[in-house]
């Protein structure tokens, strides 16, 4: 348990403020945990809310086709977490405005001509576009990262691969060791 | 034939560093395909539907 502070905005609202002796310290808004303040144990330090400081983690079982020359949207079946379900259908909107650290770490194919890169797309279009290898005789994988403003309704975050063998092949993650992650470093 | 080839045959003078760059091809992986998301080349001409078709 901790002890609470609660600020309530029912009835007459105001602070409601219960004790204990867990030594930790509970910030509410109408009941609701923001917060958690503790000096040992686990958990010592700030602890947001999980709702307040969303974070995912996602990877695929398998590889996405991409046409040669085309940015294509990675597939990611697979979440490792997502503490405030805000990962969906390939899309990360979180719905808590802040700065958010997104990195993309996809696999490419093998050969011996071309271009693979990542890049990270916001809201439908290119918006940090990662490193690009050439000559790619062994696969490689090519990585983006990024802190982007999300304004936590509208905004979303997507990964997208490129590559350029000459046809069509296939990119993106296929193992937990690939993946697509995000996590609030700040709120707006 | 894919987007990217019938562009090329359109402009065989492209590079694929083009498709990097000022142009931008894109599949949403939703199956709708291929499309043309960013046209920004200098000189040429974004084809129209009907050279595509």
């Amino acid at each position: 348990m901790a002890s609470i502070i609660n600020a309530s905005s029912s009835g007459a609202g105001g602070l409601i403020s219960t004790g204990d002796s867990s030594g930790s310290l509970q910030l509410q808004s109408n009941g609701v945990t923001v917060a958690t303040i503790a000096a040992s144990g686990v958990n010592a330090g700030i602890q947001m809310g999980a709702a307040f400081a969303p974070a995912f983690s996602a990877y695929s079982t398998t590889l996405t086709s991409a046409s040669n020359a085309t940015w294509t949207k990675v597939t990611f079946n697979t979440e490792e977490f997502d503490t405030n379900s805000n990962f969906a259908s390939n899309r990360f909107t979180p719905t808590v405005a802040g700065y958010y650290q997104v990195n993309v770490c996809i696999s490419g194919p093998s050969s011996t001509t071309g271009i693979i890169a990542v890049n990270i797309y916001k809201n439908g279009a290119s918006f940090k576009i990662g490193n690009a290898i050439s000559n790619i005789t062994v696969g490689t994988y090519v990585v983006a990262a990024a802190l982007i403003y999300c304004n936590g309704s509208t905004d979303y975050i997507e990964a997208y691969a490129i590559q350029s063998t000459g046809g069509t092949a296939n990119v993106g993650s296929n193992s937990v060791e690939f993946g697509f992650s995000a996590s609030m470093v700040r709120s707006a | 034939m894919n987007l990217y080839e019938k562009i090329k045959i359109i402009y065989p003078q492209l590079e694929d560093k083009d498709f990097f760059t000022v142009i931008h091809l894109q599949n949403d992986s939703d199956g709708k395909g291929d499309y043309i998301a960013k046209w920004e080349h200098p000189t040429l001409a974004k084809p129209t539907d009907e050279e595509l078709a």
